[in-house]
């Protein structure tokens, strides 16, 4: 048990001794988990309102007016095998009338037009993805159809909100790396440097025989104490960011929500301190392996 | 207790500092290796502490092949030898006791022990007034005597000494040789590295003379420098063990140096090994001092 006392108290004793330098490490895991956390939950909830316009991705298939209704069954039959799609309902002139006539109820215009000759609103059938990344297969397969005026989707849009999430996606990626590394490095400096400010003890305690692992660990534990204390505090900003966000910003408009969910939370939360611990001791691990002062 | 056989240490750069030693030191004895700078002594301090690797041959330590140890075996190794250096290597952050305390307490020790030991082997060292002094308030001898207790205080096989007085007066050296003395009748093999003449001529005990990392010389009762009137030089190494409790030689007599022996155990004494040397013991360790 003096082992591990000792063990314990030397660890704080490093952490005392050398506040400064530990406070900058705690500082670097905890900018470095704060962005990268912070971008996750950033992805989190463009990926929540992603997924609600998702429902409303559509491709419209717009009928010639010359097929028949059987030709229309079959038409809707083959695009259902499809793998990428999940439903296809046929929307009759009659009611693509009606929608238009909702959608262009700003554009006069436009309106005219289609209540001078209501039969050129077609009649169309409506696909919906089974995932939105996979519309443009879509509106690939059913161009290669007969009997179609036009294959349509909200194209830009769509791109948008994908290419934004997978932009968010590989920026946290990216940071969880490159700030990764840098809180190793960071984490791997703090501990080189106390080994060097206490290179005296070590090497009287090389002299006398102390095994490898009592020198070593209360370095491990104070690497694996400052990735945890970092980490700890990112979690706590991030989290307490969003809360207060949602709370401030009532005023957002309706399809924006950043209710996230509070397990996503919990368990990246828990993945970040994970995440922390794993950078202190890669860090005091990688000082530890490279310092002359304690090779045997 | 401490085997080389034809050891040759070789330095980056192809600067040979031990070449083709072989050399038995039996326990319990006394052995200084002598030597100008350079010569090699401190390298085969090094070696018989296993800090440093041969380059060819073997070396057994404590009954261990320690030149085909494995790095991890390296620490329990370690308990077996204690090591005192010139520049004492104590932490000047902690006290006297604490300082001895930390030998024990790094080898997973118990507080028992700890507590019993420390104060036992302050004693053995003369310094338990002085446990709670930090080590910059002591003399360069004081210093050097805690440094000691801290590589006697786990009871070694091996005491290895590189220069301990280099740095000391000669009249605080004696005390220190008392010192190690004593600890050499405890049955601990002492081997010291040193370029003290007054103090090996006046112990005559067993001198190994290296010369740019050659054994030229290994007498029995030697002196520092090559005496031809010797009577029993180029003694073979593998002489028998011979306990030297109660051998005192004339010339050790002489001096002083030599303690008598009979009331200097660790438990047995309060007062410890005095820490002054007497008079004629300064005086003759001053004569011989070459620098």
């Amino acid at each position: 048990m003096t082992g591990l006392s000792y063990t314990l108290r030397e660890a704080f004793t490093n952490i005392s001794r050398n506040g400064l330098v530990v406070l900058g490490a705690v500082l670097a895991v905890f900018v470095s988990l704060t962005l990268t956390f912070g971008t996750l939950v950033l992805g989190e909830v463009v990926r929540i309102n992603t997924l609600q316009w998702a429902e409303d991705v559509r491709v419209s298939a717009y009928i010639r007016d010359d097929v028949s209704p059987s030709g229309i069954a079959d038409l809707q039959t083959e695009m259902e095998s499809w793998p990428e799609v999940d439903e296809v309902f046929f929307m009759s002139k009659t009611e693509s009338l009606e929608e238009a006539r909702v959608l262009l109820a700003n554009r006069p215009a436009a309106l005219r037009v289609i209540e001078d000759d209501p039969s050129i609103v077609p009649a169309s059938l409506r696909i919906k993805p089974v995932n939105p990344d996979d519309y443009q297969t879509i509106v690939t397969r059913a161009e290669a159809m007969p009997g179609l005026l036009s294959v349509e989707s909200a194209a830009e849009a769509i791109d948008g909100m994908i290419s934004l999430r997978d932009g968010l996606q590989i920026m946290s990626l990216f940071l969880a790396v490159a700030l990764g590394i840098a809180a190793v490095a960071l984490i791997a400096n703090t501990i080189h440097m106390a080994i060097y400010s206490r290179r005296e003890e070590i090497e009287i305690m090389n002299l006398v025989g102390a095994s490898n692992w009592f020198v070593r660990t209360p370095f491990l534990l104070e690497g694996a104490f400052e990735g945890f204390v970092g980490a700890g505090l990112a979690v706590l900003v991030v989290v307490g960011g969003l809360r207060i966000a949602s709370n401030q910003l009532t005023e957002l408009p309706d399809w924006i929500n950043i209710g996230i969910q509070s397990d996503y939370l919990a368990r990246n939360g828990a993945l970040v301190l994970i995440f922390g611990v794993v950078a202190g001791l890669a860090g005091s691990g990688l000082s530890l392996a490279v310092h002359k002062y304690l090779r045997t | 207790m401490l085997r080389l056989e034809n050891v040759t240490k070789v330095y980056e750069g192809g600067v040979v500092a031990v070449k083709d030693v072989a050399l038995d030191i039996n326990k319990g004895e006394f052995v200084f290796l002598v030597g100008p700078s350079g010569s090699g002594k401190s390298t085969l301090i090094r070696l018989m502490m296993r800090d440093e690797l041969p380059t060819n041959g073997d070396i057994w330590i404590a009954g261990k092949h320690a030149s085909a140890l494995s790095p991890w075996k390296v620490p329990q190794l370690r308990r077996s030898i204690g090591t005192v250096f010139q520049d004492f290597k104590l932490l000047p952050t902690k006290t006297v006791y604490e300082n001895v305390a930390f030998a024990m307490e790094v080898t997973g020790k118990s507080r028992t022990a700890i507590h019993s030991q420390v104060p036992q082997v302050l004693k053995l060292v003369g310094l338990s007034a002085m446990a709670d002094r930090m080590p910059r308030s002591l003399s360069g001898g004081e210093q050097q005597r805690v440094s000691i207790a801290r590589a006697f205080v786990n009871r070694p096989l091996i005491l290895l000494a590189d220069e301990p007085t280099g740095n000391l007066d000669p009249a605080t050296s004696v005390g220190i040789m008392r010192i190690l003395d004593h600890i050499n009748r405890t049955g601990t093999t002492v081997v010291m590295a040193t370029h003290d003449h007054a103090i090996v001529d006046a112990m005559r005990r067993r001198v190994v003379e290296l010369d740019r990392g050659r054994v030229m010389r290994d007498e029995s009762r030697g002196v520092y420098g090559a005496s031809g009137d010797t009577e029993d030089r180029e003694e073979p190494v593998d002489r028998p063990v011979t306990d030297d409790d109660g051998t005192t030689n004339p010339a050790s007599a002489e001096t002083d140096l030599d303690t008598d022996d009979t009331n200097e155990t660790p438990n047995d004494k309060d007062e410890g090994i005095s820490s002054k040397p007497t008079e004629v013991a300064a005086e003759a360790a001053a004569e011989g001092d070459g620098g």
